[in-house]
């Protein structure tokens, strides 16, 4: 068994804000406002296993950025323990810095006048790096993250793509144990997306690095790590491995359907069937495979239509995520 | 203590560097804020040659509280101008990135970026000591104490800043109060020194600290004062461990925030 790099128990976060009350003055609201409490992360506990590719995940507002800005030292938590690496992130913070790496996709590390080499100069120095260890592992990570063509141009200069790879491989230039990062790929296109992932999958495998991950996008989630932890409301509703999240929660198959000719009407169909698209030349149902089997649902459908073809497939990770988002709203 | 001395001063050297590629704006800088300091020390000499002395102040203790003022001022918010960006480090969320530095927090907030029209500053306040020093024609002594003076006058400035700056963490729109209150304290700091006397010179020498960075280290020179100095030693330090102690306890304050940024 791996040894455990991140331990979360019982963690809350709370902020405090303060509302205008209706029905009072403004100079009441400006003396004594009306002071609102939010529960940002509620009672939430896991474990991270060294070399992990985590995805935690949630929609806007879940607790993701709240929890991973505990777990790095840069937010106290109202309640609870968090050992990063064995460090206790509030009061090891510059320690625990030394031992792990950080990209907010919305933000920029890098100085946006010089060129990306002086960025990694510059974090070299603050990680008390030596001259000589700055410089191969720069040229290391510039050879890793096919930097060489653009390392010379001001980071302004750069697209966001090229922007994102000189980030991530700047937060790693202190061989960091663990990396967290904030939607890395928010804003790029599907190339520099893949490119990215696949970075990430190689920085994980050659130099065992923890990945934590947080993202709205299925795809970083589907191809780059094997374990996704689901919070919404600030509390963990699902913790499983990512190839299982879409085989245990969704209970439905989709069914493609051309149709030879365009139906005269759309019929009423058998329990645990659903229209889930209708056109003239192609419908998709979904078919509830604990009331009836696929083939059962074939057997029951085929006498209303003429049909040309069929696809059957299962549900894709983002209805998959969307239903438990949905779920976990709706039970709150 | 050594490598954060180090890494304190590679990260100014950075960013001199990087302020320095744009070099039409960086000079634009230096120049016009020296341009502006000038039209203000020849407003105040007017006044005293129209006026006469006001509490036993000389054009010679004029030029010697501007060239305090706007060296200690300067210095800070060159090579600190982190200090002055705490606003909207703080009120954008871009402070994360210095919580997750491994280097202490302050110098590193500090040292985050370089201020370009305070080399103006500096500039002119060397210039306005220099000619303060002449016209008072200074001994050995009282240019000593005038060495010792700029590093204590220093310290205060820098405390004071620190704590202000600090009050950063407590507000969700923070700007306007930290402006407000910094004007308060550095306002009066540049006004003629002989102009506060009984209340006033209290209240803006222990509540309010405006007088420690100019007036006071003037008149502890030119009346060759090593008790006046010894006072402003002492309320440096006071000033300084108490931003220290505040800074730590309102950093526990900080919420964060997501708004999208660029730039280090």
């Amino acid at each position: 068994m791996k040894p455990k790099i991140i331990e979360v128990k019982n963690l809350s976060k709370t902020f405090s804000f303060s509302v205008k009350k209706h029905g009072s003055s403004f100079f009441r609201n400006l003396v004594s406002p009306e002071i609102k409490t939010v529960s940002a992360v509620d009672d939430i506990s896991f474990e991270v296993e060294e070399g992990e590719r985590i995805a935690f995940i949630g929609p806007n507002g879940a607790g993701k950025s709240t929890t991973i800005k505990m777990l790095t030292g840069i937010l106290f938590p109202t309640k609870g323990k968090i050992s990063v690496l064995g460090f206790d992130p509030t009061t090891d913070r510059k320690a625990l810095a030394y031992k792990i790496g950080t990209v907010f996709g919305q933000r920029s590390q890098l100085f946006p006048n010089l060129p990306i080499t002086d960025s990694f100069e510059f974090f070299g120095v603050m990680y008390d790096l030596s001259k000589k260890e700055i410089a191969s592992r720069t040229a290391e990570l510039i050879e890793q993250f096919d930097l060489a063509s653009f390392k010379d141009q001001p980071v302004r200069k750069l697209s966001l793509g090229q922007r994102m790879r000189a980030e991530i491989a700047v937060s790693l230039i202190h061989k960091p144990r663990i990396i967290f990062l904030d939607e890395p790929t928010i804003g790029l296109d599907v190339v520099a997306k893949k490119s990215l992932r696949e970075l990430l999958i190689k920085i994980n495998k050659e130099e065992k690095t923890t990945i934590f991950l947080t993202s709205h996008d299925v795809g970083d989630i589907e191809s780059l790590c094997d374990r996704t932890i689901i919070i919404n409301h600030g509390t963990v509703v699902r913790d499983m491995p990512t190839d299982e999240l879409s085989k245990s929660f969704v209970h439905e198959k989709y069914l493609d359907i051309t149709l030879e000719a365009k139906p005269k009407n759309f019929p009423e169909l058998p329990q645990g069937i659903k229209y889930v698209q209708k056109d003239s030349n192609k419908i998709t149902l979904a078919v509830d495979q604990r009331v009836l089997g696929v083939s059962d649902a074939l057997q029951k459908i085929l006498p209303y239509f003429s049909v040309s073809d069929i696809d059957v497939y299962n549900v894709d990770l983002e209805t998959v995520i969307r239903e438990m988002y949905e779920a976990t709203s709706i039970s709150k | 203590m050594k490598k954060e001395i180090n890494f304190a001063i590679y990260a100014i050297k950075k960013n001199i560097q990087s302020s320095a590629e744009l070099r039409t704006s960086f000079w634009m800088n230096v120049f016009g804020m020296m341009i502006n300091n000038i039209s203000f020390v020849i407003l105040w000499v007017f006044l005293i040659q129209t006026v006469g002395s006001i509490g036993g102040w000389s054009e010679a203790d004029i030029f010697g509280l501007q060239g305090f003022v706007a060296l200690v001022f300067g210095i800070v918010y060159s090579i600190g101008s982190g200090l002055r960006e705490m606003p909207q480090l703080i009120s954008g969320g871009r402070f994360d990135q210095f919580l997750i530095s491994p280097k202490n927090l302050l110098t590193r907030i500090a040292t985050s970026s370089f201020g370009a029209s305070a080399v103006g500053d500096v500039f002119f306040g060397i210039i306005c000591i220099v000619i303060y020093l002449f016209m008072i024609s200074a001994t050995l002594s009282q240019i000593g104490m005038t060495f010792l003076l700029i590093i204590i006058a220093l310290i205060t400035f820098t405390g004071v800043t620190i704590a202000i700056q600090s009050i950063n963490f407590f507000f969700t729109d923070p700007e306007a109060v930290t402006r407000s209150v910094f004007e308060l304290f550095f306002t009066p700091s540049l006004f003629h020194g002989g102009a506060f006397q009984g209340t006033t010179r209290f209240v803006f020498t222990f509540l309010v600290p405006s007088l420690l960075i100019g007036t006071l280290p003037v008149e502890a020179i030119t009346q060759t004062s090593f008790p006046k100095m010894l006072l402003l030693l002492v309320l440096s330090i006071f000033w300084f461990m108490l931003s220290l102690w505040f800074f730590k306890k309102a950093v526990r304050k900080y919420e964060s925030a997501n708004f999208m940024t660029f730039g280090s």
